[in-house]
């Protein structure tokens, strides 16, 4: 069993990570929790969800680095090609995920509006879930420079279990800083609420899209 | 007049009075407290601030601090070196620098400086330590990667090889 | 749609006599003389011809503001000079400074890419989380074809705001007045049916620009969607990517601040996309003076509904005797209204009461920040086509 300062270390390279994975997943969250209900709940719900699935994207992909038994190796090469790949293909998939979610949007203008099929307003809960879990997990594979980092120390670990216990530790440790989120709670949810949140994922998507593709096609996202 | 109405007033008052102070006292004073704050321009552009600088015949190459790429910034760390004055350069340059100060030779950089100050570079790095990225007939690429001159510096940004 | 029944509205006010108008406009003038003539400046004839012309511009515009008691069309004159001729110096100084529009990497590392604006809210994160300011220009001026850097522009905007809440956006923007000397051209619209909730547009851009700027800490909004980059500086496209930036600006250019006020005679690009205008908005949450709608005088007919250049006012809004959040203080909705109903007023004061006074002490701050920032961008634009013309 690796010694608790080590568990203690993951903590707080989580809790220094927090503003990047903030960063990273904010353009995501807010705006799919700014279309829920008002109220702590619904979005204390919402968060869990995301940040469960989100814990569950870098656990699968723990294990199945860790089973090939390449993870000190093949993190640094995930800064080359297959890293571009992946994240292009993540940014793509956040891209449709986030247009079906503005799609799914449309009907939601207040607590009493219903039609929805991902998003909580007048939706069932399998559906709230569905959306939450979907983003959860996809930013969770986005492999942010916090989880490199992560993943790097964890892959020095004797075995599998402890780089988990590493892994979940360091989530913990992000996942204060989504706390504030749960103050979008408060804000109140009118058509132009979620007009406004439905239009900014449309431009988050496309925004991702173009990304996801320079990186598919191996292009620079910089003109000059 | 009710007491609101004149506090209306009075505010109204004060912000003609803020209008008139502005060229004078407000806008100067605003920036100062702005610059005051002890804000930064992001390292990516800036290079980050000089550490150390070695001596060469008539010129001499500055070394900043190692640049990391914040947030989801889709660059590499790198390192920025500075050749100035590069009106005392000779038409070719080929220097091994010891970046890190150990007293090893970590990179050298070879490139050719044109007459003509807008004529294009390009430069080779043959990197001697495994924490630089050599690089090969490198232009204008990315933050992290390129040859440039900047006023009366040739610059070159060496990529940092992931740990 | 039923009207209200409600008093009848007072008689159009008669013009002031010149000698009472020339008075209102003395201190306007010696403002003008301060701000265009104070020692330094105006080393050469064109300079001191450019700011003779631009003084007089400005304050033949407020006498005549004084006299017809009138707002809208005369700030508009200013507005579209504004607009028109800040394209004009600033492009000439950059070719003066680097030799082209475009930002070579070597002016965004030496810190000298002009700072406008326009990023100021999407900066905000990046800068509160990690102390850093995404933007490549210098925090003080450091030359080459930025005059201003980060801080002074910060300071002047501050400023502004304080007194002109989103009034910035009829007083002091220097990108608004194209789009709306274009929806100036026709009579009426030829496109009149919008769907309203484009109008939450700019909170939306505002929103993911924010974000964007955060997580991959760049200016998004410079780097992608200002349409303005078409008219003052752009990406020097050196692969696909650039040349997709410079396809996106020109048609957004094109498509908000060309063809749709033409066809619209609204201001569209301030209306659907502009984020720094929604940020703009929360300001008038501070500022003192606002619009009102005398609901005693009001009869529902929607005038100044169609007048209003940025969609800021709605029958909800109307029927409660306010603006959006949005209005921006033009005046246009004020100058339309045939029952005077639509006034300027001060908040905490009685609506309606007094609104000449109101109107009075707003121009006099308004126009003094239009002297103070967008006529020295005048003036720099005139002597520049006077420095082609001699």
């Amino acid at each position: 069993m690796a010694p608790p300062v080590l568990f203690s270390e993951a903590l707080a390279l989580g809790l220094a990570s927090g503003p990047a994975c903030i960063a990273a997943c904010g353009p995501v969250l807010v705006p799919s929790l700014l279309t829920q209900q008002a109220g702590f709940r619904p979005h204390a719900r919402y968060l869990a969800a995301f940040l469960s699935a989100r814990l569950l994207g870098y656990l699968l992909f723990a294990i199945a680095v860790w089973e090939l038994g390449a993870l000190a190796s093949m993190l640094p090469a995930l800064h080359m090609l297959p890293r571009a790949f992946l994240m292009g293909a993540v940014n793509i998939l956040l891209a449709c995920v986030l247009l079906w979610y503005a799609y799914s949007a449309r009907h939601a203008c207040g607590q009493s509006c219903s039609g929805s099929k991902l998003v909580n307003i007048g939706a069932t809960t399998s559906h709230r879930a569905a959306g939450a879990v979907a983003l959860g997990l996809l930013t969770g594979l986005s492999l942010c420079p916090p989880f490199v980092a992560a993943g790097v120390r964890a892959a020095q670990l004797p075995g599998v279990v402890q780089a988990l216990l590493f892994f979940t530790l360091f989530f913990v440790g992000t996942s204060v800083w989504f706390v504030p989120f749960l103050g979008l709670g408060c804000l109140v949810r009118n058509q132009a609420v979620v007009t406004v949140a439905r239009m900014a994922m449309v431009l988050i998507a496309l925004y991702y899209l173009a990304l996801g593709i320079a990186m598919l096609m191996e292009k620079k996202a910089y003109g000059y | 007049m009710s007491l609101r109405s004149k506090l209306g007033y009075t505010a109204a008052t004060l912000t003609v009075l803020v209008a008139l102070l502005t060229p004078f006292v407000l806008m100067g004073l605003l920036s100062k407290g702005f610059a005051g704050l002890g804000l930064h321009v992001d390292e990516m552009y800036s290079g980050g601030p000089k550490i150390r600088t070695v001596p060469y015949a008539a010129y001499a190459v500055a070394i900043h601090r190692p640049v990391h790429p914040h947030m989801l910034q889709n660059e590499m760390p790198f390192v920025q070196l500075d050749w100035s004055p590069a009106s005392a350069l000779p038409a070719h340059v080929s220097d091994t620098v010891d970046i890190d100060g150990d007293g090893q030779p970590d990179i050298r950089a070879s490139f050719d400086v044109p007459v003509d100050p807008k004529a294009p570079l390009r430069v080779d790095v043959d990197s001697h330590n495994p924490r630089y990225e050599a690089m090969h007939n490198a232009g204008k690429e990315r933050y992290s990667r390129l040859i440039a001159r900047v006023d009366n510096s040739i610059l070159i940004r060496i990529p940092l090889a992931h740990p | 749609m039923a009207t209200k029944a409600c008093t009848p509205g007072p008689a159009p006010a008669a013009p002031r006599s010149s000698v009472r108008a020339l008075m209102l406009t003395l201190p306007i003038v010696v403002w003008s003389l301060l701000m265009f003539f104070h020692p330094g400046t105006n080393t050469d004839w064109r300079s001191r011809t450019a700011a003779a012309i631009t003084a007089l511009f400005m304050t033949a515009l407020f006498f005549m503001m004084m006299r017809t008691h009138t707002t809208y069309r005369w700030r508009r004159l200013f507005f579209v000079a504004l607009g028109v001729l800040f394209p004009v110096g600033f492009i000439y100084n950059l070719v003066l400074a680097r030799g082209t529009m475009g930002i070579p990497v070597e002016e965004m590392i030496a810190g000298r890419t002009p700072f406008c604006f326009m990023p100021i809210p999407t900066l905000i994160l990046p800068a509160a989380l990690t102390r850093t300011i995404v933007f490549p220009g210098s925090i003080l001026s450091a030359g080459g074809a930025s005059s201003h850097a980060i801080a002074a522009m910060v300071g002047l905007w501050l400023a502004l705001t304080l007194v002109l809440g989103k009034g910035w956006c009829s007083y002091a923007c220097f990108f608004g007045g194209i789009e709306e000397g274009m929806a100036a051209i026709p009579a009426r619209p030829r496109l009149r049916k919008l769907d309203p909730r484009w109008r939450y547009g700019p909170w939306a851009v505002l929103l993911a620009m924010a974000l964007l700027s955060l997580a991959l800490f760049e200016p998004a909004y410079c780097m992608w969607l200002c349409p303005f980059k078409a008219v003052t500086e752009y990406v020097a496209a050196r692969n696909l990517v650039g040349l997709i930036q410079n396809v996106i600006f020109v048609l957004l250019f094109a498509g908000l601040v060309i063809v749709l006020p033409f066809l619209t005679k609204k201001r569209t690009q301030c209306s659907y996309f502009c984020p720094f205008g929604a940020f703009q908005s929360i300001f008038n949450k501070i500022s003192i003076f606002d619009v009102r709608i005398d609901q005693a005088r009001c009869k529902s007919c929607n005038i100044c509904q169609n007048a209003c250049p940025n969609l800021s006012l709605s029958k909800e809004s109307i029927a409660r005797g306010e603006t959006l959040i949005s209005c921006m203080k033009c005046g246009a909705c004020i100058d339309a209204c045939p029952r005077q109903a639509a006034v300027w007023h001060i908040k905490g004061t009685q609506v309606a009461l007094k609104p000449e006074r109101a109107r009075l002490m707003f121009l006099y701050a308004a126009w003094a920040m239009a002297i103070l920032f967008g006529g020295s961008i005048i003036a720099q634009g005139i002597a520049t086509i006077l420095h082609f013309l001699a």
